[in-house]
């Protein structure tokens, strides 16, 4: 019926206009427009049924007799300032669109989060995985103490263990570094809700530190000090897990010599793996403080 | 066991090295050298006497090591006092 009134709109009546509107709106507009101006109630409201899109029942409100007939632009104009305030559903409207954005954003990023948790967490297993790994098979030795009997790594699970190398005949460096080591294990056993250190000395001279040597030289320090040795190859493999540069000077005519050796205290934590060292230059107080520490921080790999 | 008396060599000791008694008397040898020679400016016809006590208290291979352990000392005093000059041959290599 709308055809009637004057043919199918054309799209240029829209144009040059003070809004641009798309072709189809613009088309039910000029319909609306020739059917004001046929002044006749009762056949506006017949057109208005027949037209039946949702917005027409606002637009009876509308009083034709202000309309501007001549000039389109004014009309669209006029037209969309009287709609500002009413809401125009044109597909979806803005605050439903702001809110399916914002909840496909929220999705994307929570799926982002989830695969982000997921790979860290898969990280974590991996490392403890080879913390565990080293911690077994890792710095395994298998010596005798100056007791005579064989101890192995798996032996000192369970303890802190304080370790030094070094060998009998030293003239200074060895009794000082290991007066140094009994005195921490001293102030952390004067501590009693902190657990027990081990303090351990292994030789880097198994030619002359036999087990007797061992046990001679150990009984001078600390009550509790284990002294370890054992063959040429046990303890070139203790060295070699642990880093120890040794190295026998010239024998003089005593058949005497000094062990050239790298000087540091290594520290164990209760599932044997290799937590710090402490060379020379710190002292008794400030290796104590860092056994503390670690102490505090340790959390069992193992268990 | 008295300063003057030899301590047990230690080729025939075959279980480790001096004890901690003997250690100590041989540390205490040394340092009253040391303080003998620091007070005479290295005179070492001075601190004989001293310098024999040192070389009966320790094994002969301590000898030699505190020995050398002084001279190290001694050169390290003098450098850092920048007594040591770089010298032109070595300035151009």
């Amino acid at each position: 019926m709308g055809r009637a009134l004057g043919g199918a709109p054309r799209a240029r009546d829209c144009r040059g206009g003070l809004i641009r509107l798309p072709t189809h709106t613009c088309g039910v507009l000029v319909r609306l427009q020739r059917i004001w101006s046929f002044d006749s109630r009762n056949f506006r409201s017949m057109l208005l049924l027949s037209l039946g899109p949702k917005a027409w029942p606002r637009l009876s409100q509308f009083k034709p007799r202000i309309l501007p007939r001549s000039r389109e632009g004014e009309f669209l104009h006029a037209w969309s300032r009287n709609l500002s305030g009413q809401n125009q559903p044109r597909g979806p409207g803005l605050r439903t669109r702001l809110l399916i954005t914002t909840l496909f954003g929220a999705g994307l990023g929570g799926a982002w989060m989830a695969a982000k948790a997921e790979k860290e967490q898969r990280q974590r297993q991996q490392r403890t995985e080879a913390l565990r790994q080293a911690a077994v098979g890792q710095g395994d030795f298998s010596l005798l103490d100056h007791q005579g009997q064989p101890r192995c790594k798996a032996d000192f699970r369970g303890q802190w263990v304080l370790i030094y190398f070094g060998f009998t005949h030293c003239p200074d460096i060895c009794p000082d570094e290991l007066e140094k080591l009994v005195q921490v294990v001293k102030q952390l056993e004067a501590e009693p809700y902190l657990p027990m250190v081990q303090p351990v000395f292994i030789t880097v001279d198994p030619a002359r530190d036999d087990v007797a040597a061992m046990a001679r030289y150990v009984k001078d320090f600390h009550p509790r000090l284990l002294g370890l040795t054992g063959s040429t190859e046990q303890v070139a493999q203790v060295s070699r897990s642990y880093r120890v540069y040794y190295s026998a000077g010239p024998k003089d005519e005593d058949q005497d010599y000094i062990v050239d050796h790298s000087i540091a205290i290594y520290l164990l934590n209760p599932d044997g793996l290799f937590t710090d060292y402490y060379n020379r230059s710190r002292s008794a107080e400030q290796i104590a403080d860092s056994v503390r520490r670690h102490m505090a921080a340790f959390h069992s790999i193992l268990s | 066991m008295s300063p003057r008396d030899p301590p047990i060599s230690v080729t025939v000791r075959f279980h480790g090295g001096p004890s901690m008694k003997e250690r100590w008397v041989c540390w205490g040898a040394f340092d009253l050298y040391w303080q003998c020679l620091d007070e005479h400016v290295e005179d070492t016809g001075w601190c004989g006497q001293l310098r024999s006590l040192f070389e009966v208290s320790c094994p002969q291979q301590w000898i030699k090591y505190f020995d050398k352990r002084r001279d190290y000392l001694k050169f390290k005093e003098r450098f850092e006092a920048g007594q040591f000059q770089p010298s032109k041959s070595t300035e151009n290599s």
